[in-house]
């Protein structure tokens, strides 16, 4: 075996190198960048956690301390915001709910925090009972992601019925395009990102009946470019996020054999840096957590050796889901 | 008590060592003020204690031993005491000498005081001084405010400039003295009565030296602001400075649009201020929300004055193309465009003009081509309410339809492998209820010699169409030649794709 490849003839994923890269991420506290996303402060813990799991180094991150943090940003009408002080917020709420689930931390939710039923509540209360969608807060943006999510948490709590799900499924379908895949609302063109949040949200509905599976995989295949890479809608350029939503939606729908699995491996792991850790949109960019996470976790869909296996609906380790949802 | 004179009967007078140089830093002038009051030290140091004369000896042991009982490290009875002053009067003791070393402290960059060169330092202690006289006539604000106040009054404007700019020169001397960040807020009277709430971090000398200083006093006072829920004027100048640094702080738009409502501003000088905010933040979603928050707001108040609303519309969509000139594929503000589209009823020939001007500039735009596909298949008067963009809708007159079979081939005429064209006339066909096989001579166009030497593909995409319509209309043979030239040849990546779909044939 040579030093820059696996026995299966696959590129080396510089696995000790983003653990640390992960690890450090929090201690940029002098870089003005780590400021200006403080209302993404909490999705970048969930994204980080992911990738440590999908390493298989799940204690990378102090547990305790993790759990702390995130009871700190709860709210007490349930919800959490993105950091302590902001505003309860859906998507917050999410990535909380999963980095509880991650950590194994729902017990100190019931015993330190608000508990799942009011954090069920809080989502359940951001539906709009006419239409089926949820919005982001009590401002009432609405969009596919928070409809998504709204599921996704719900469904971690073991909660799903406090919302009414034949809505929601419904409201998925409307969105639904001419050529197979899923837009932002009725009408508006169709996204890898919200293709992946419509069909899992169908997956976790189980209402995966309704999707047109061979049209939409024949729009996501088509995604892949000559460099192995995916892209995001047709006629753009490839990003490396787009490993997972395209290849998620893919398998959630048990197709990823239409598509080239060694090319895309090899793609992600140009994009890795391989001293600093990380991994970037496209080759030799500026790495960040979130194209990390969604690096990683495409890797693992594509059965790269030695990763942990992700849930393609949840994109969490699937022990974990294994666990809470049995 | 200044040192006695040098000259004593008991300690001869030293004849003077050779003049010194004048001091330059101030450790050097406490140097030379050192030996200055501590006269037998320096010959001491110099010459060692043997080279002084007797009396000389005597007098520098003596000033030695006195030191701890001056310092109070020696307590004595108070006769001793009185025998004690009376030996320093005797001897002329120098008693209140300096001391060696003495601890100038450093200033904000670490650099020692006593370094300083004697004009930079004067230069400081200026500085000090002119601190001190702006902060009485700060504290004199302050007061003559409290008291205008308690009388139920303010003060005037130009009492409140002035003391604006003492603040701006106090702010710089600090930072200059102390590197001490009094942020633009803090320098602003108006807003001494909000307490900022700075983020709760953990205690990090680093961090907090370099947390990024006016973003960090700003977003304070928002927590400050929206903890008391203030809907005003100043809260709203706040949220501007917020978005200016950051727009993607998400809680800053939705506590701007409560401040619009709470003060009834006008909703097109909003909107007015946002085009120049997204103009400047092209990928920035807030921006959007926001956008269509104003809208939803103040739709209702016009709707019964068409002509509000036409203008309303108008100003809308030359804004959209404005800012699609910047970004052509811009999915926020598409996906607005077709917000827009549904609330104020744009089925119109100037909106589907729009999309097609768009398409006409680069054929393989993606979202101009949903758009044209959205206000044809979605306008209510034309297709069924309702009817989803994969069914057929037999509503739509055939005119419409043979006018879009028309414009997508057109366009794949101009580029074959445009996947946008090719989607787009499977999506009116469909629409249409129409036979696939109905575009056979179109598609064969593209295609020549399949398997043969002289094969030549033009658009792999018609080989994809091919095979469907060779499969309709019963061609096993032909169809599989298609899937399997695509899958060596002309789209290999997706090998897995054409081997279900060949896989699929033979069933």
């Amino acid at each position: 075996m040579s030093a820059t490849s696996q026995p299966s003839g696959l590129p080396i994923l510089a696995t000790d190198a983003h653990v640390n890269y992960i690890q450090s991420l929090d201690t940029k506290k002098d870089e003005l960048d780590y400021w200006l996303t403080e209302h993404l402060r909490i999705n970048g813990l969930y994204w980080g956690l992911t990738a440590l799991h999908l390493l298989n180094r799940p204690d990378a991150l102090p547990r305790q301390e993790t759990i702390d943090f995130v009871l700190s940003c709860q709210h007490d009408n349930g919800g959490f915001g993105a950091a302590p002080g902001h505003d309860a917020h859906m998507l917050s709420t999410v990535s909380a709910v999963q980095i509880l689930a991650m950590a194994d931390g729902f017990d100190d939710l019931e015993a330190k925090g608000k508990g799942k039923q009011q954090v069920g509540n809080y989502i359940a209360n951001l539906q709009n009972r006419e239409t089926g969608t949820f919005s982001g807060d009590e401002w009432g943006e609405e969009d596919t992601r928070f409809l998504y999510g709204a599921l996704n948490a719900l469904s971690l709590l073991g909660l799903l019925s406090l919302a009414d799900v034949d809505k929601a499924v419904s409201y998925v379908v409307s969105c639904t395009n001419h050529d197979g895949g899923y837009g932002v609302r009725p009408g508006a063109e169709s996204h890898s990102g919200q293709i992946f949040t419509c069909v899992a949200t169908l997956a976790i509905a189980q209402r995966l009946d309704l999707v047109d599976k061979e049209k939409l995989g024949r729009w996501l295949s088509e995604r892949q470019v000559p460099c192995g890479g995916l892209n995001g809608r047709p006629e753009k350029q490839e990003d490396v996020c787009y490993s997972w939503w395209v290849l998620s939606s893919l398998k959630i729908i048990d197709l990823v054999h239409w598509i080239d699995r060694e090319a895309l491996i090899r793609f992600i792991l140009s994009c890795q840096d391989k001293e600093s850790g990380g991994i970037s949109d496209r080759p030799n960019n500026r790495v960040d957590v979130w194209h990390t996470c969604f690096g990683l976790a495409g890797l693992s869909l594509l059965g790269y050796p030695d990763m942990e296996t992700v849930d393609p609906v949840y994109c969490m380790p699937k022990p974990v889901i294994k666990r809470i949802l049995g | 008590m200044a040192p006695k004179s040098k000259a004593s009967s008991k300690a001869a007078p030293i004849p003077e060592s050779k003049a010194e140089p004048p001091p330059e830093t101030v450790g050097e002038r406490s140097t030379q003020r050192f030996y200055k009051t501590n006269i037998l030290q320096k010959r001491c140091e110099e010459a060692g204690l043997a080279a002084l004369t007797p009396a000389e000896k005597k007098t520098y042991s003596h000033a030695q031993l006195i030191i701890p009982v001056s310092q109070d490290r020696v307590p004595l009875s108070t006769k001793a005491e009185r025998e004690y002053w009376k030996q320093v009067s005797k001897e002329n003791l120098p008693i209140r000498r300096l001391r060696r070393n003495y601890d100038w402290g450093h200033d904000r960059q670490g650099r020692q005081l006593d370094t300083y060169r004697l004009a930079e330092f004067e230069e400081r202690s200026l500085k000090q001084a002119r601190l001190a006289a702006l902060d009485i006539v700060h504290r004199r604000f302050l007061a003559k405010r409290d008291k205008a106040r308690k009388e139920g009054s303010e003060l005037p404007a130009e009492d409140v400039a002035e003391e604006k700019s003492t603040r701006a020169a106090m702010a710089v001397l600090r930072k200059e003295l102390y590197g001490k960040i009094t942020g633009p807020l803090a320098q602003d009277p108006k807003w001494d009565d909000v307490v900022p709430i700075p983020q709760a971090e953990p205690e990090d000398a680093l961090a907090r030296i370099a947390y990024p200083d006016d973003y960090a006093e700003a977003v304070s006072y928002l927590r400050a602001v929206m903890a008391t829920e203030e809907l005003s004027e100043r809260c709203l100048r706040l949220t501007q400075l917020v978005i200016n640094m950051n727009p993607a702080h998400y809680t800053v738009w939705l506590y701007r649009f409560r401040i619009v409502k709470a003060l009834e501003l006008p909703i097109l000088d909003e909107i007015e201020w946002l085009n120049r905010v997204a103009l400047q933040n092209l990928k920035n979603y807030q921006i959007w929300h926001h956008r269509q928050l104003l809208l939803d707001y103040y739709l209702p108040s016009i709707s019964s004055d068409p002509v509000s609303v036409k203008k309303l519309a108008k100003s809308e969509t030359d804004f959209i193309s404005r800012i699609l000139e910047e970004d052509t594929k811009n999915y926020h503000v598409w996906s607005y465009r077709q917000y827009l589209v549904g609330k104020l009823e744009l089925w119109t020939p100037a909106e589907l003009g729009a999309a097609q001007n768009m398409i006409e500039d680069d054929v393989r735009n993606n979202s101009a081509w949903s758009h044209r596909f959205f206000v044809v298949f979605s306008n209510p008067r034309e297709a069924t309410p309702g009817s989803l963009p994969t069914a057929t809708d037999l509503k739509v007159s055939t005119a419409t339809i043979d006018r879009e079979l028309a414009y997508a081939k057109e366009k794949i005429a101009l580029a074959p492998q445009n996947q946008s064209s090719w989607n787009y006339l499977r999506g009116v066909l469909v629409k249409s209820g129409r036979d696939f096989t109905t575009l056979d001579e179109f598609t064969e166009q593209f295609v020549s010699g399949l398997g043969e030497e002289s094969e030549d593909v033009k658009s792999s995409h018609a080989l994809d169409l091919l095979a469907e319509i060779y499969k309709a209309k019963g061609d096993k043979e032909k169809a599989k030649l298609c899937l399997e030239r695509l899958a060596a040849k002309w789209d290999p990546v997706r090998e897995g794709y054409w081997k279900y779909q060949i896989a699929e044939l033979e069933k």
